[in-house]
């Protein structure tokens, strides 16, 4: 965990008495609303549906076992007994009350936490790979830098106010679990020369107008980090498009210069300021890097008896969920434990204060007092010894928190849709509570295999639709939720094309899904997935061979035949004749 | 062109740290007080937008009165400097004042910093239209100096808002907590 030294306390806690200060004033009629709506976004207060909405920074997804209590007590007293994990490493409370926020935030402050630029056009919480800091193929840990640049975006002054929000994304690893190329700014660690560094990714993003990231520094030093982004947000924050909110992304600007010209102006900026101030010293990095407390791993579990595996060979149900949700972990005698907040039945990311409470108590128990939450909206112990787990497995099935879906289709990403979101065009969660319906099958689900199902209720794309290997996306026609589909998204991956160790090949970086054709009433989305599967299923040629490999491999033309049947195949051969 | 968004009327400045009544007035080129509807007249006070003083840079560096320079959200600080150079000659101004047509346009911040870290101005620089208590802390952070405050809100609570922060972490921003003394002002 990262300990707030008095610096960064003082900080959050004067943010604390602004906000109080600014809602007192706007309850006083002496700030109005289109002065306090800027200011309350940039605390994470939207004016929902149902209520205010509060959302609430969870930095690089980090999470101590007492904080996680603070958040069960904040949803128990303020509001209606859960939270929502969102897909950026934040958790939402739906139901507050305005009045309430300052002594929210207040409580929140006592746990080193905040809800500052969580939303707003400004930079916000910086999101990285939820196995960070114990993935065994890491280049370097990515959770220093994600504080760093924490520190360096929170109240910054000169881009408060930038022409739309800006969200940066770090991977420390060669496998990409972070979404870098769908992020304002990606980050990926490398090494040069010995040095460590990072590709620089730019203008990627979901929402209306999805687009990859576009490579425009191969290597920046890791001493020249916030210099370099600091010229690409001056750039942005003096051109981004400012007159039309729907191309005031910085991908648009990108787009509109062309890579290599906003490039050059970023590199020309960057010059600049290069050797100044913002360069990170060795001191800075040490300090910031001193004020993380790791676990203190016992390497005596590397060699202690272990029947997990004969467990395993036993019983499939535990089987089945090591296979799923438990991943390695670079220390020997260690895994990681992912707990699936996607039981069917419960909207996806949603969990209770009592699920809260009780996580944190297994976080004591087995990860030493730690945990992450994942931009796929689960949570995750880090550091559980190996031998206990089969004892957590069944510590974890009563609570809910044990079901095998890590990577298939049941574990839906979601954003809260029309039900709660004044945005949505759609709802999101019956869509994704139908889906999981039909595929309660565990048998069935694996003979699928890793499918990632994404969901949102509009075209903002909170539920990552554009990046899932099937994406279902909520519209509006005349008044009515219909649906589109897309397939052919992926988040990540390695950074290139190739083929794995199974003989697949495997495509690199993310993609954008693509639409399949006409978009569907509600209560057909389960038939089209389940035909987008049977299509799957037909084409594949190995089990290794995942959904989204088939899709690169043959293209969208028979999952539309499946889906749509041979009258449309038919229809558009003929067009092509 | 600059859109004014100054009023007359708005009175409360803050300049080097204290209230003063606000007198300055914007130059609008269609404004009835420019007798040749081109330039104001020679008296104190008078802000010129930045497309005004390129056109009439001699005859206003002549001037009894110097006049203010007013730089909106989408001129460009780096066209004061002559080509090739990175150093303004500020000797004719009075100040610079930058415009906030709207307090979520934050382009001025970028221009504050473009003059003081990179153009070498080291006179006052006015931030002005809509100056929020809210938004002074930054401002003052990213280099400017003198603030007219928006027209319903509180001066004397602007004023203080100077010091709603006692830490910052970015380096190269102006670190008001040092700027007041303290001891540890800014990240270690």
């Amino acid at each position: 965990m990262y300990i707030y030294d008095p610096v960064d306390q003082q900080v959050v806690n004067e943010r604390v008495a602004q906000f109080a200060d600014q809602t007192r004033r706007f309850l006083d009629n002496e700030l109005s609303d289109d002065d306090y709506r800027p200011l309350r976004l940039q605390n994470g207060l939207y004016i929902q549906r149902h209520a205010p909405m509060l959302r609430v920074a969870i930095p690089y997804g980090m999470l101590a076992a007492r904080q996680l209590r603070t958040l069960a007590h904040i949803a128990r007293k303020w509001d209606r007994g859960y939270g929502h994990f969102s897909t950026r490493q934040n958790i939402q409370f739906n139901w507050p009350r305005l009045e309430d926020v300052p002594e929210i935030l207040a409580e929140l402050a006592k746990v080193q936490m905040h809800a500052i630029q969580t939303s707003g056009n400004c930079i916000r919480n910086t999101t990285t790979d939820h196995f960070a800091g114990i993935a065994p193929d890491e280049v370097v840990n990515p959770l220093v830098w994600c504080e760093i640049i924490r520190q360096w975006s929170t109240l910054h002054p000169e881009f408060a106010f930038l022409p739309r929000k800006f969200k940066i994304a770090v991977s420390g690893a060669h496998h990409d679990r972070a979404a870098v190329g769908v992020h304002d700014i990606g980050l990926q660690a490398s090494e040069e020369d010995g040095v460590i560094g990072f590709k620089v990714w730019v203008g990627g993003g979901m929402g209306r107008t999805p687009i990859v990231g576009k490579l425009i520094k191969p290597f920046v030093a890791w001493h020249d980090l916030l210099a370099y982004m600091q010229a690409i947000l001056r750039v942005y924050n003096l051109h981004g498009r400012r007159d039309n909110k729907y191309k005031a992304r910085i991908k648009i600007l990108v787009k509109d210069l062309s890579p290599e010209v906003f490039g050059e102006q970023v590199e020309a900026e960057w010059l600049r300021i290069k050797d100044g101030p913002s360069r990170i010293t060795q001191a800075e990095l040490d300090r910031v890097a001193g004020q993380f407390t790791w676990p203190a791993y016992d390497a005596a579990l590397a060699d202690h008896p272990d029947d997990t595996d004969e467990r395993a060979a036993a019983e499939q149900a535990f089987a089945r969920w090591l296979d799923r949700n438990v991943q390695a972990h670079r220390q020997p005698g260690y895994a990681a434990v992912t707990l699936s907040l996607k039981a069917t039945g419960c909207p996806p990311g949603d969990v209770t204060a009592d699920q809260m409470d009780a996580a944190a108590d297994l976080a004591d128990q087995y990860s030493f007092g730690e945990l992450r939450v994942s931009h796929e909206q689960n949570l995750i112990l880090t550091d559980v010894p190996r031998h206990q787990l089969y004892t957590l497995w069944q510590t974890l099935k009563p609570l809910g928190l044990a079901t095998a879906n890590i990577g298939l289709l049941t574990n839906i990403i979601a954003c809260p849709g029309g039900d709660f979101c004044a945005l949505a065009n759609a709802v999101s969660i019956p869509v994704a509570q139908a889906i999981q319906e039909r595929f309660d099958n565990l048998d069935y689900l694996y003979e699928i295999g890793e499918l990632d199902l994404n969901i949102s209720g509009c075209i903002n794309a909170c539920g990552h639709h554009h990046v899932g290997h099937i994406g279902i996306l909520g519209v509006d026609k005349a008044g009515e939720e219909w649906y589109q589909v897309t397939i052919g998204g992926r988040q990540s991956g390695g950074a290139d094309q190739a083929y794995d160790e199974r003989g697949v090949l495997r495509a690199g970086g993310a993609a954008i899904g693509k639409i399949i054709g006409r978009s569907f009433a509600r209560a057909e989305i389960p038939d089209v997935v389940e035909k987008l599967v049977q299509t799957y299923l037909a084409e594949r040629d190995s089990e290794a061979e995942r959904f989204v490999d088939v899709v690169q491999r043959v293209g969208l033309d028979p999952f539309k035949a499946g889906v749509y049947g041979d009258d449309a195949a038919r229809a558009k051969e003929a067009v092509v004749q | 062109m600059n859109v004014p968004t100054t009023h007359t009327e708005t009175a409360h400045l803050i300049r080097h740290g204290a209230l003063e009544f606000d007198t300055a007035r914007v130059f609008a080129t269609d404004a009835v007080d420019a007798p040749d509807r081109s330039l104001p007249p020679d008296e104190p006070d008078w802000i010129v937008p930045l497309s005004t003083w390129l056109t009439a840079r001699e005859a206003l560096s002549a001037r009894l009165h110097p006049v203010g320079l007013l730089i909106g959200p989408a001129d460009d600080p780096w066209s004061l400097a002559p080509e090739g150079e990175s150093r303004i000659d500020a000797s004719a101004w009075a100040f610079i004042a930058i415009d906030f047509p709207s307090f979520t346009d934050g382009r001025g911040f970028s221009h504050a910093q473009a003059l003081r870290q990179h153009l070498g101005y080291t006179g006052e620089l006015r931030a002005v239209g809509d100056v929020l208590i809210d938004t002074i802390y930054y401002l003052a952070r990213c280099g400017f100096d003198a603030f007219a405050v928006k027209a319903g809100h509180d001066p004397h609570k602007a004023l203080s808002a100077l010091h709603a922060f006692s830490r910052n972490y970015q380096r190269g921003y102006a670190d008001l907590a040092r700027a007041r003394g303290l001891p540890g002002g800014g990240a270690q």
